[in-house]
């Protein structure tokens, strides 16, 4: 489980989070949505410690991650797996080499478990033909999910997934929405997904944060989303194009 | 002044974290070996090429500017030998290098730094700093020599040619001239300053690319940035290099 407890954060003179305040359960796939620029890549910044929050608390399972020393950092990070939105693949590394990195960083397999563990997780994302392609040679969705497939192998206990499904095709979409949601509860994981894509909000929104204008307008549940009457959300909604819902 | 300050702590700082132990040693030792080969043979040909050039035009110079009786011309080898061996092979190739791996360095770290893969490197508990930067500057350090080496021979050799295929200066004089008053501590001197040279034009620009900000542009300037203030740094060390160790 994640909290998040007062977290601000300015940018020279814009206030890009304001006081945001949840909590992120373990074995739930929590959706943060919210238009573009609203801060939800900064959110998730703040809460690994790649951007430093100006105030606020972050908790994992108890252990206060912002005021740790780096050292302290580290062994938190190694449950830490991340999706970035443009997935951050290793250039000079095949895609087998980029899903077997955090192993060799972070486990002891020996070699024979490592390769096991690529092979399972590349057959997860359907990528187990592409597995000796460099990322120069994937198309962005395949880089998506080579990103995925790094995220997860470590098997970690949180997971960050910053826009999977943008640049997906709807079906692949679906496959990998129902694949984070799959794992995270195989293994208690508290995941966090940013998405812009109303079908996961639809799917797998168990727990659902709307960010507007860096601050929480609304948090709640798939079911709640589609009966609120909250101006912003509808028009987020509307805005998708997926729904037309009239308002009752 | 003060930005300028500014800059030298934070690299100062940068280079404190490239240097602290490093967390897992196997994966470095790929890197590091990884980064010899790919300096070492890449820049071997153009070591080369420039060396020879450099070798025949030395000596073409400075039989040129000695026309005169009362210097004997064994001298035009003497010089040719000394100035390749103390400054041409140790500082132009330093500045050579300085521009070909230096602007390759700063490119592909501020890259990586743009496209969140630092990042992604920092989230699984890996040093950035130390994975990316140690070992190229280790890598450097300790091939450059070699190329030095290298480049000394195949000057001097370009000087022999020129003996060799034109009547500027005998063979049996250049010979002579190569072999006259030789000193070991030359070598050292120049093998060590090489050493220097390749500390700066790697963790240089390996600074600037591992700050860069922003997209493909601030890539390409931190990218100049590296390869022009690596270049001025190893001038103005090699004047105190020079001044403390040589006089
Ligand atoms: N390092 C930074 N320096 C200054 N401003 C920043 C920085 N990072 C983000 N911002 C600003 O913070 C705001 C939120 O950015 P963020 O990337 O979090 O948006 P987002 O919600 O993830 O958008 P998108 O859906 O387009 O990815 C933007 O206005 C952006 O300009
Ligand atoms: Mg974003």
């Amino acid at each position: 489980m994640i909290e998040v407890k007062g977290l601000s954060k300015t940018f020279g003179d814009k206030q890009v989070l304001k006081d945001i305040s949840a909590n992120f359960e373990a074995g739930v796939t929590s959706l943060i949505i919210g238009a573009s620029g609203s801060g939800k890549s900064t959110l998730a910044r703040c809460l690994v410690g790649l951007i430093e929050p100006d105030q606020g608390e972050v908790l994992y399972d108890g252990r206060d991650f912002v005021h740790m020393t780096t050292k302290e950092r580290k062994t938190v990070r190694k449950e830490i797996g991340f999706l970035f939105q443009g997935s951050a693949l290793f250039d000079y590394f095949t895609v087998r080499e980029n899903v077997r990195f955090p192993l060799d960083i972070l486990t002891d397999m020996t070699s024979k478990e490592k390769e096991m563990r690529v092979d399972s997780v590349l057959e997860r994302v359907e990528l187990t033909d592409a597995h000796a392609l460099y990322p120069s040679e994937l198309s962005g969705g395949m880089k998506k999910r080579v990103g995925i497939a790094r995220a997860i192998s470590p098997s970690p206990r949180y997971l960050f997934c910053d826009e999977p499904n943008s640049g997906l095709d709807p079906q692949t979409s679906i496959v990998i929405d129902a694949l984070i949601q799959e794992i995270t509860k195989e293994n208690e994981m508290t995941t966090l997904v940013i998405t812009h894509d109303m079908n996961s909000v639809i799917e797998i929104g168990e727990y659902i944060m709307f960010i507007h204008y860096g601050e929480k307008w609304w948090e709640g549940t798939n079911k709640e989303i589609m009966q609120t009457d909250n101006k912003e959300i509808l028009d987020f909604v509307n805005a998708s194009g997926m729904m037309t819902r009239k308002r009752v | 002044m003060a930005p300028f300050l500014f800059h030298l702590g934070k690299y100062f700082i940068l280079m404190w974290r490239a240097f602290s132990r490093p967390e897992k040693l196997s994966i470095y030792r790929r890197r590091l070996l990884d980064e010899m080969v790919s300096l070492g043979l890449d820049s071997l040909g153009i070591i080369m090429v420039i060396s020879v050039f450099m070798g025949a035009v030395i000596t073409i110079q400075t039989a040129a500017n000695i026309d005169s009786a009362f210097i004997p011309t064994y001298t035009i080898g003497f010089t040719t030998r000394q100035s390749t061996i103390l400054e041409f092979s140790p500082t132009i190739m330093a500045l050579i290098l300085a521009g070909k791996i230096g602007s390759n360095i700063a490119s592909e770290i501020g890259l990586m730094r743009v496209t969140e893969q630092i990042d992604a490197l920092e989230i699984m508990g890996v040093n950035s700093s130390a994975y990316l930067i140690l070992p190229k500057i280790v890598a450097a350090v300790l091939i450059s020599p070699f190329l030095v080496i290298i480049s000394m021979f195949v000057s001097i050799g370009g000087g022999y040619l020129i003996a060799l295929f034109t009547d500027i200066v005998s063979v049996s004089n250049y010979e002579y001239g190569i072999q006259l008053d030789f000193r070991l501590y030359h070598v050292v001197y120049a093998l060590s300053k090489s050493a220097v040279f390749a500390f700066i034009f790697t963790s240089v620009p390996s600074y600037h690319g591992y700050y860069a900000a922003g997209g493909a542009l601030e890539v390409g300037k931190a990218s100049t940035r590296g390869v022009v203030q690596s270049s001025i740094i190893i001038l103005v060390v090699n004047y105190f290099i020079t001044q403390i160790f040589l006089i």
